[in-house]
């Protein structure tokens, strides 16, 4: 199915690229069609940065086929780094931006070498096991927050030569998440045509024809893994300065299952997928809202049915309804 | 700082460990199934017999059976409602839907039960036994006397037992058993009910030693990783060893460097051994 997609979406890169940048103005002036409240800005702000959160594990569980149950660990360092490096050093956001990709690399980096060797439920096991000992960490060590985690984080300052953007308010900050969203789905794109992309889902699919041409899947695994840790730091790096606090409460399961659910929902190996299921996701929790005990109770069980009942996720049921023919390719 | 005193508390730390993560080395090694919930599932045994205890006052026998039968009835649910998942042995949905229980779980016994800690009653944890410089509770004698039982029974009835090999026959091909006239998805249940069984019997015996609250789930299950992965994924004498001895070492770890983080020394551990053993100590 990737295939036909590939070849569709190269064919036509003029109309592609026009379509991106009419989507691209159309959410930038989202809020305002929605209202321009400031409830209108941050809602659609917090859909944006947990879309990319989403991103992160979405890369692993859609195109690798394996499950990593730690990317909260990549999210909290994201939001580590930048309230630790702006608060005690004054960093601007391009350089804590920088720290918090390169941390992310090293911590995957580890993770997955360590794992290297080890069948795919260990892999899952050991990405939970550290999450659990980050929180730990992020807990019992004060020099970096201790339980109490850091206040006041200052605005984001992204200076640009002359002009520094400065984003104090959450109208201020949807033009950023906005970007690091389609900058996040234009990565996506390309890892899905690249030869990491079709080598790991050929290891998914097909594990034999994989091997056959040499393709060893744990450097694969490994490779996939790495890639994909960035994008949820970012995600908890723009998380902070939204937020203008950071806590041990960024490695709460809340944001793994989330994570998970935001990909299955829609269906998985579809681009915007995630942000859709974050979206539908988000709104319930915001406009919709049970209180925490049932809203955990509904992300829990929609993850749970959606896997059992309907495991090519809504974009399968209607494909089902509408078209018979369509379910030999699933 | 008493080295007898750090011994003794490392055994009554470890049959702790072992206990718990016996359920799981079954499902594990005799099934091939794992089950993401497993935190979940001791919070919520400790807080059935913290509530058949408290709130409908039956004695501390009768709510760990009451405890056993509540996650016994709950796991026949959960593996009905995954039968297809299992019999297609697709392990990375399995993962992820027992993940999202474990969160259903979470927040209806923070519904049911209430956000506070509670403290399980008992007299047995409080009932110290004095060995001149060397103490502990009956309790904790009741945990290690236990966790050897239980061990026991299950190396009989998995090693020695027809039972035992016809489960074994399903984990390798659940197909081909059922050619030979096995009801897989009977078997898959039984196993299923008996690791929900088995936590409940875990939680309501290593409870009652510290609070408990609803949210103590997604912590609490990392020693069992542990265990697990240490003792060679599946093998029950080796989870036996790996409990005791991980009890051992955060017990002198929680003395003598820093209390604060002995769940990181033990996931340092389990790093350590995954690059030097990446199938487990006991494995050859």
């Amino acid at each position: 199915m990737s295939a036909i997609e590939q070849n569709h979406a190269n064919s036509k890169p003029v109309q592609r690229t026009a379509i991106f940048i009419v989507l691209a103005a159309t959410g930038f002036f989202l809020p305002k069609l929605l209202g321009g409240t400031s409830v209108a800005y941050s809602t659609l702000t917090t859909i944006a940065i947990f879309a990319v959160m989403c991103y992160g594990i979405d890369i692993v569980l859609s195109y690798l086929g394996e499950v990593s149950l730690g990317h909260t660990l990549f999210w909290a360092i994201g939001g580590y780094t930048a309230a630790n490096l702006s608060v005690k050093y004054g960093l601007n956001g391009w350089s804590t931006a920088f720290a918090t990709v390169a941390l992310c690399i090293v911590a995957a980096g580890f993770l997955g070498a360590v794992t290297l060797r080890t069948r795919e439920f260990v892999f899952s096991l050991v990405t939970y096991a550290a999450a659990v000992v980050g929180y730990e960490i992020a807990f019992n060590w004060d020099a970096i927050g201790g339980s109490d985690g850091i206040v006041g984080i200052s605005a984001l300052k992204l200076p640009f030569g002359v002009a520094t953007f400065s984003g104090a308010t959450q109208e201020d900050l949807w033009p950023v998440a906005l970007t690091l969203l389609l900058l996040t789905l234009v990565f996506i794109a390309r890892f899905r045509r690249s030869k990491l992309g079709t080598a790991a889902l050929m290891v998914q699919m097909n594990p034999a024809l994989a091997a056959s041409l040499g393709i060893d899947p744990r450097k694969v695994r490994l490779a996939v893994f790495v890639l994909s840790a960035p994008i949820t730091g970012l995600a908890g790096w723009l998380y902070a300065y939204q937020r203008a606090y950071v806590g041990p409460d960024m490695f709460e399961t809340y944001f793994l299952v989330l994570m998970l659910t935001a990909v299955v929902l829609i269906g998985r190996r579809i681009l915007i997928g995630p942000l859709i299921g974050t979206a539908i996701l988000i709104a319930q929790q915001n406009l919709l809202s049970l209180g925490g005990d049932w809203n955990k109770i509904v992300l829990g069980s929609v993850l749970a049915l959606v896997l059992i009942f309907w495991p090519a996720g809504l974009v399968g049921l209607f494909r089902n309804f509408g078209n018979v023919g369509l379910k030999a390719k699933e | 700082m008493n080295i007898a005193q750090q011994i003794v508390n490392g055994l009554v730390l470890g049959s702790g460990y072992a206990c718990v993560a016996l359920s799981w080395t079954i499902l594990l090694g005799v099934a091939r199934l794992v089950n993401f919930a497993h935190g979940q599932l001791y919070m919520l045994g400790a807080f059935v017999t913290w509530y058949a205890m408290t709130k409908a006052g039956l004695p501390y026998p009768l709510a760990i059976l009451a405890a056993i039968i509540a996650l016994g009835l709950l796991g026949a649910l959960m593996q009905t409602a995954m039968m297809r998942l299992v019999m297609t042995q697709n392990l990375t949905s399995l993962m992820i839907v027992t993940l999202g229980f474990g969160y259903v779980l979470q927040g209806g016994s923070a519904l049911i039960f209430g956000g506070n800690p509670q403290t399980l009653p008992g007299t047995l944890a409080r009932a110290k036994v004095d060995l001149g410089s060397l103490w502990f509770t009956w309790q904790d004698v009741l945990v290690f006397a236990a966790t050897l039982l239980l061990y026991g029974a299950v190396w009989l009835f998995t090693q020695r037992t027809r039972y035992g090999s016809v489960i074994r026959a399903v984990a390798e091909d659940p197909k081909l058993a059922e050619l030979f006239g096995i009801n897989a998805k009977l078997v898959y249940l039984f196993v299923f009910v008996f690791e929900c069984a088995a936590v409940a019997l875990g939680a309501a015996l290593v409870a009652p030693r510290s609070p408990i609250l609803t949210s103590m789930g997604f912590n609490e299950v990392i020693m069992t990783f542990v265990v697990v992965v240490l003792g060679g994924i599946g093998s029950i004498t080796g989870a036996l060893v790996a409990g005791l001895g991980l009890g051992l070492f955060i017990a002198f770890f929680g003395a003598f460097v820093a209390q604060a983080y002995t769940t990181a020394a033990a996931f340092a551990l389990l790093l350590i051994l995954l690059v030097i053993r990446p199938a487990g100590l006991a494995a050859k």
